[in-house]
This record gives C-alpha cells, sequence and structure tokens, in this order.
C-alpha cells in the first residue's frame, strides 16, 4: 500500500564511505537523462531505476546523493521510492519472483503456484530467504492474462504456469 | 462490414489471419517493407491542420477506456506560442485483465512510433514520453531497440521528420514506471513523469491546456497511435466500414479493436474484431469457446473496473454503448475476463476489491478509505462471518464515493464501486447464501445515510 506511513523521525540511516551515486553515473546521467527532462526532477524516475538496477536496491544513503545530485530535497525522493512498489529500500534476494494475483490468475490457480512456492522457498510473500537467493513478492496484473497463471522471474515473464513448470524453472536457477 | 484484414495485427500472426507460434519482433527493415511509414510519408505531404481533420472524421474514439474522441481531444490544444508541447504515450497497462497493448509493443513497437510521428507532426507537439509500466521489463527493451531504430534511420531527432522530409523535429524518449495503476489516469501519469508521486491532479485545467511541465500535452492510448496510421493509409471511408453505428443513438463505434479475452476460454488471447461483436461469438469463435465445456456464468466487460456482465449478458455487443445498455460502467480496454459455472463471484468481488485497495494512491479519503472497507467487508462475507447489514453497508460505501457522487479526483473508485456493486447486484444470491441474518431490526440504519 503506497500510502502507508511509518514514524520515521528518529530513524538513523546505515552510510558507508563510497558513495552510491558514483561519478562515472553522475557523468552518465547528466549526459544521457537529464537533457530529456524539463525540470531536473523529472529525471528522477529513471535515475531510481538506475540506482536500483546498480544495487537491487535503492539504498536510504543514495537518495540523500541523488537529491543533491539532483538539486531536490531528499525527502522527494523519499516520496518516490516509497510511492511506487517496485522500488526496494532493503536489498532483496538474487531471484526475485513475483506471482500474480489479479482476477484471471486467481481464476486460472495462482494459489496452488503462491502455495508451492511458500513450501518450497519456506518464506511468505515479500520476505527473502536467509541464504539471500530468493526473494517471494505477489503481484497485481502483470498484463499477461493470456497465460494465466504467469509469474515474473527477475525479468522474464512465465506463462502458463504448473507446479512441476515453476519447480523447474527455480531448480534451472539454483 | 466485418473486419476482412487485420489492420493493427497485419504484422503479427493473430488467429484467423495467422498462427500465433510464427510471431516475432517486427524490425524497422520489415516494416517498412509491409507499407510502414508509408501512412508518416502521407502524413508529412498533408498540412497537420488536415490530418486532424481526417482523424476527427473517422470518428476515431480513444482505445485507452474511457473512448473519448481522439480529434476532438486534438483541438482541445491551444495555438502554438513558441513553448514546448509535449505528447505522453500511455502504455501503463495495468488494468487486471487487460493485454491488448502488449502485443503490440511486443510485436510491431514501429506501428506505436509511427503513430506517434504523425500525432506529433499534426498537433505541433515536439517532445514525446512513451510511458511504459515497470513490469514490462523486456517489453521497454524492445521499445527501447525500436526507439534507437527509428532514429537511426531519421524518423526522430534534429534533422526533422523522415529524415529532414520535414523540417519539424520530434524527440522520442522512452519512460520506464515502477509498478503503479494510478499513472494510467493521464494526469497520473504526467505527475510521475515529473518525477512526483503518481497523484492525479483536480482537472481542469485539462492537459491539452495546463499537462506536462504545465506546458500542452496529449495523453493517448498505444492502441489510439497505432490506429491513426493505417486511418491515414486506407482513409476515412475504410475505416467506417468497420465498426458498428450506435443503436441508442450515441456516437458510434467505429473500426477495428483489439479485444484480450482471457479467464476460463479454451485458448485465450489477443483477437482483433469489429467493434460491436458479441460477447459470445467473440468467445465462442476466437477464443475456442468455453474451457471443458462448462456453462457461462459471468464476464468482466474490460478490465476489472468496469463491471460484469450477468450469465444472462452472454450476447452483449462489445461496443462503446455497452455501458448504457448492459449495466456495466462501459467498454473500457475491451478485454473481458471469462468466467463458468464453477466460479466462486464473492471470491472475484474480494479479489476485485484487493486490487483496488492495493493500489489506491491515498489522496482523496473517501477512495483511500472506502476502498480498504470494501475489502475488509468483502473478505468477512466471503469467510461466512458477516450478516445481511454488512451487505447492505458494502453497497452504501459503493454508492458514496467516486467522482459520481462528486468525492474523488479520479475515476479509481468508481472503478472499484462498478465492480463491486455489479457483482453484488448480479450475484446477489451468492452472496446472501455466505451471509447469516442480522440481529439489527429492520427499519434501523447502520452506518451514515
Amino acid at each position: 500500500m503506497a500510502w502507508n506511513v511509518k514514524p520515521s523521525a528518529t530513524t538513523q540511516i546505515q552510510k558507508r564511505d563510497a558513495p552510491y551515486l558514483t561519478e562515472k553515473m553522475a557523468r552518465r546521467f547528466t549526459r544521457k537523462i537529464l537533457p530529456r527532462y524539463e525540470t531536473k526532477m523529472g529525471a528522477l524516475m529513471p535515475i531510481l531505476n538506475e540506482v536500483q538496477h546498480e544495487y537491487g536496491y535503492i539504498p536510504y544513503q543514495s537518495m540523500i546523493e541523488i537529491a543533491t545530485f539532483l538539486e531536490i530535497h531528499p525527502g522527494d525522493v523519499l516520496d518516490m521510492v516509497s510511492f511506487y512498489e517496485e522500488y526496494h529500500t532493503e536489498p532483496v534476494g538474487k531471484y526475485v519472483i513475483g506471482v500474480c494475483q489479479s482476477i484471471a490468475c486467481e481464476v486460472c490457480g495462482h494459489q496452488a503456484i503462491l502455495d508451492h512456492l511458500r513450501g518450497k522457498l519456506g518464506i511468505e510473500p515479500h520476505e527473502t530467504t536467509d541464504d539471500g537467493r530468493f526473494t517471494l513478492l505477489t503481484m497485481e496484473c502483470l498484463g499477461a492474462c493470456e497465460g494465466a497463471p504467469c509469474a515474473l522471474i527477475n525479468d522474464d515473464r512465465h506463462d502458463n504456469l504448473s507446479i512441476d513448470q515453476i519447480d523447474r524453472l527455480i531448480d534451472d536457477l539454483e | 462490414m466485418p473486419v476482412t484484414d487485420p489492420v493493427l495485427t497485419k504484422r503479427i500472426p493473430t488467429w484467423p489471419w495467422g498462427d500465433p507460434k510464427d510471431r516475432h519482433i517486427v524490425t524497422y527493415d520489415e516494416f517498412t517493407k509491409t507499407g510502414g511509414y508509408q501512412a508518416l510519408e502521407k502524413a508529412l505531404d498533408m498540412t497537420p491542420a488536415e490530418v486532424v481533420d481526417v482523424v476527427k472524421d473517422s470518428q476515431l474514439r480513444g482505445r485507452g477506456g474511457a473512448g473519448f474522441p481522439c480529434g476532438l481531444k486534438w483541438t482541445f490544444l491551444p495555438e502554438v506560442d513558441g513553448g514546448r508541447r509535449y505528447l505522453a504515450v500511455n502504455c501503463d497497462e495495468a488494468e487486471p485483465g487487460t493485454f491488448k497493448d502488449r502485443l503490440l509493443i511486443d510485436f510491431d513497437p514501429h506501428i506505436i512510433l509511427e503513430g506517434i510521428a504523425i500525432t506529433c507532426y499534426a498537433c505541433h507537439l515536439d517532445t514525446a514520453y512513451f510511458f511504459i509500466r515497470g513490469e514490462y521489463r523486456h517489453q521497454a527493451r524492445v521499445v527501447e531497440n525500436a526507439i534507437t531504430e527509428a532514429y537511426d534511420k531519421g524518423i526522430f531527432g534534429k534533422q526533422g521528420l523522415m529524415c529532414g522530409k520535414s523540417k519539424y523535429a520530434v524527440e522520442c524518449y522512452l519512460h520506464r514506471s515502477a509498478g503503479a495503476y494510478i499513472c494510467g489516469e493521464e494526469t497520473g501519469l504526467l505527475e510521475a513523469i515529473e518525477g512526483k508521486r503518481a497523484w492525479p491532479r483536480i482537472k481542469p485545467p485539462f492537459p491539452a491546456v495546463k499537462g506536462l511541465f504545465g506546458r500542452p500535452t496529449i495523453v493517448n492510448n498505444v492502441e489510439t497511435l497505432a490506429a491513426v496510421g493505417p486511418i491515414l493509409t486506407n482513409g476515412v471511408q475504410w475505416w467506417t466500414k468497420m465498426g458498428c453505428e450506435s443503436s441508442i443513438g450515441a456516437p458510434p463505434s467505429y473500426g477495428p479493436k483489439l479485444m484480450g479475452v482471457s479467464g476460463h476460454v479454451t485458448t485465450p488471447g489477443v483477437f482483433e474484431c469489429d467493434l460491436g461483436i458479441p460477447l459470445s461469438k467473440l468467445v465462442n469463435d476466437f477464443a475456442g469457446g468455453m474451457r471443458g465445456g462448462k456453462k457461462f456464468k459471468g464476464a468482466i466487460a474490460g478490465g476489472v473496473s468496469m463491471g460484469i456482465l450477468g450469465p444472462d449478458q452472454f450476447d452483449a455487443e462489445m461496443d462503446f454503448d455497452i455501458g448504457r445498455k448492459y449495466d456495466v460502467l462501459g467498454l473500457g480496454t475491451a478485454c473481458p475476463t471469462i468466467f463458468d459455472e464453477d466460479t466462486d463471484m464473492v471470491a472475484v468481488a474480494r479479489n476485485i476489491a484487493r486490487f483496488f485497495k492495493n493500489e489506491s494512491c491515498g489522496q482523496c479519503t473517501p477512495c483511500r478509505e472506502g476502498t480498504q472497507w470494501i475489502y475488509m467487508l468483502l473478505c468477512r462475507i466471503e469467510k461466512g462471518y458477516a450478516t445481511s447489514k454488512d451487505l447492505d453497508l458494502l453497497l452504501e460505501i459503493s454508492g458514496s464515493m467516486g467522482i459520481m457522487p462528486g468525492t474523488t479526483i479520479c475515476g479509481l473508485a468508481d472503478g472499484n464501486n462498478w465492480a463491486v456493486r455489479t457483482i453484488v447486484n448480479k450475484y446477489r444470491d451468492e452472496f446472501e447464501a455466505r451471509i447469516r441474518p442480522s440481529s439489527v431490526p429492520v427499519g434501523m440504519t447502520v452506518g451514515a445515510s
């Protein structure tokens, strides 16, 4: 839920010495992304996408660095990150498995797939396995209703899933 | 007249014209060899105003859900004042049950790029943002490659459209979203491009007057833009022969339409059909009939927010009048999800309510709270803990939020209302079988009146 709020006044964020937004990245953003938008803030979403792609999640420290880079308030960056579902503020597993739970997938049996994954990985949706390999997510419509039930594993979508098939897919990853 | 040749799916093998197994990404070379970018060439020989007139005459209605006349929308733009003007391509196809735009992006991205170029020329727009939803990761790469190809071949870029055939230069950028259904609302989409949370804006001012970065902006759906090219190539007469007139005196529904059938059918998929095709024909002739020979129980009209067609509405005509004739909100994206006789309609309602609860952006209180309460009430009904007063309360909440009673900014709450209300009205016995009688005396009201 995009609008869930947590008290954050006393939050301590973890910091490291090396910046997440490296000089090289900043140069690339200045050259490739900034000219595309009329305001610097417009470049925020593509930059967040790039940072998440680079690190797998968006560390709080990087939000401050992005804010400095774009000359906006860090709160504006956090606002974006907390609103959109695909941005993670904590590290996720090497393989992110997103099972579609919308209407076509539900009536075509997504629950069996989800229950099987829960048992196999030993985690609930929105959790990561202890070894950091898998994160299980439930997602809203993936736009592949003709292939229900479907799931995203990292960037690849798999349609018409059966339990055998999802077993095979996961075993191939391991 | 039925659609005799594929229009939007010309290069994408689709039943009955081709085998979906032969589908592949159409490159620039293949696209131009099969007549691609000829419509743009034709457009550049005309004046922008003439192009707008052709689209206006064709009475092309927006394919994104609302069915607003595309040509009319273009005429809302103010006079050119030298400042920047934008096109935002709405490819945030996040409505459950809808997957028609994906077919175009997956295999024939250039048909959309051609539509973008023509639209930008016709409306004096200089920058186009191709806004694609975050979940379409593979598709984003396909579009990115196609845009790069189009730049290399001189369609877009500083030299002017089509390698300088026109002095008018258009820039086209891909903008990837990150997973929020509300970005599909046109002003929410603009906020997202501006780098803010996708909270819809109060209208007016409409985007055509004051949109992206405060400048005039046109927001069109992918399929609408894809249709612009074929209309210019083949003419208005050809276009208006397909589709149907309105039987109730409303504006006509011309042209072919991509319809995605999912759920309990034998061969789900996207098909290109005439507007006005009866749902039963779509299911039986195109989608291979009901899965396992079961009986039809109901169908989401076109994306969950449009409401449900009941068991006696299997023959409903899929055109823009469907809303007025069959007690649903509208045609939406024309992507029906079919349910067979074994489907639990309470579970369907609960699933839809969960979707809207998750995707409510939280800007307007009635929607933020209401979607949550509707979901909780439906969970309670499904589990068998509810009393008959809960059902009344459910209907009351779903009647008191949304644009229609005037309590929210965008139509997300209306989508929730229509879905829940039509399911409860059309399958009331199933809901009543799950609930216990109320101990509250008859005549007492619960909740706000």
